[in-house]
């Protein structure tokens, strides 16, 4: 299946590719950081125009998200809507459209470009909490066109080693998500150990102070 | 220190349990994909070329190798005008012949198409190299 859609792209050319992500942008399951390097090959190679490719890639990318924004908010909404009637946690959706409407935008942004697996969970999760379409369709087109920007052109630089690349690519993006959640959580312990070191030094203190109390008594 | 820390530990409540669990857990994961990038890294220094994979074409193939097409087409039994676009496991299977087979075949025209061989003729007009 894989195959079969990236072997439509030099056939079908940018038709194929509008079509390819608006599928994979909803939600389907394609490898379509692999196919923009292909793309990025196939406009080195002459068989495709590099402003056709960018217009026509953000374009569907950004139509696949809509799709998406738009089931989370009329189904997904109607679905949370059922469940919290019948087994509660009302409250905990308040809070979480509250967090998405603080933190979406860079939810939205980085989704699309760095951390593109988690693109379709965030699109269905902003319909979901009703995070404000203006917006979304803001961070959305920014973050799929400097997306579709940035691998096709390195696909272009690099057009004779594409899966090498993409393998390579794919790698370096979660070393880079896995490096600012570890920084995040280790801050997050090491205050949790300064604290309980304080903890310990006041219980001290207040100890060596009863201590000299009782001695002047 | 160690006695801090065992302290802090002593005081941790399933909240920080969970954190740091999940530390950990993020450690080891980047670690991995830290190991796998240099080891693409090191791949991509050391190899020009990349393996043939399902999904090429034959012109992709021609352009990664740096090699003219047509000795590929030709390789492979085919006109290289028009090119055939479709990926080379379609071009296996429409030719009766495994994925490794054809590999091989492309494998050793890019062998015989490079130094120290000679270069190849260019191809005729008709396309039928």
């Amino acid at each position: 299946m894989i195959e079969q859609l990236l072997a439509s792209l030099p056939l079908y050319g940018v038709p194929a590719l509008f079509g390819i992500l608006v599928y994979s942008s909803a939600g389907g399951p394609f490898p379509d950081t692999l196919m923009l390097l292909v793309i990025g090959s196939l406009v080195a190679q002459g068989e495709m125009k590099l402003w056709q490719v960018l217009v026509v890639g953000s374009a569907g990318a950004i139509v696949g998200d809509q799709i998406g924004y738009c089931l989370g908010l009329w189904g997904g909404r109607r679905l949370v809507r059922r469940i919290t009637t019948k087994v509660g946690g009302a409250d905990t959706v308040k809070r979480a459209e509250a967090f998405s409407k603080r933190w979406g935008g860079a939810a939205v942004f980085f989704s699309r470009w760095l951390v593109g697996t988690l693109g379709p969970w965030i699109n269905l999760s902003s319909g979901i909490t009703a995070y404000p379409w203006p917006r979304f369709i803001v961070w959305d087109v920014l973050g799929e066109v400097l997306w579709v920007v940035l691998y096709v052109m390195l696909g272009n630089i690099f057009s004779d080693r594409v899966q090498t690349l993409a393998a390579l690519l794919g790698n370096l993006i979660w070393v880079i998500v896995g490096g600012i959640a570890a920084t995040f959580l280790g801050w997050k312990l090491f205050q949790y150990f300064r604290n309980a070191g304080v903890t310990q030094v006041e219980k001290a203190d207040i100890a060596t102070e009863s201590g000299m109390g009782a001695s002047i008594s | 220190m160690r006695q801090r820390i065992l302290h802090a530990l002593k005081t941790f409540h399933w909240q920080q349990w969970l954190v740091a669990t999940m530390f950990l857990f993020v450690v080891g994961f980047t670690g991995l994909h830290a190991f796998r990038t240099i080891r693409d890294a090191i791949y991509w220094h050391y190899h020009q070329d990349e393996p043939i994979y399902g999904w090429m074409t034959v012109g992709y193939v021609a352009h990664s190798y740096h090699v003219p097409p047509h000795i590929l087409y030709q390789a492979l039994g085919l006109p290289h005008k028009p090119p055939d676009k479709r990926p080379s496991r379609e071009i296996a299977k429409s030719q009766h012949r495994s994925m490794d087979e054809t590999r091989a075949i492309l494998q050793e025209a890019i062998t015989h198409a490079r130094p120290p061989y000679p270069p190849p003729p260019p191809p005729n007009e008709k396309g039928t190299s």
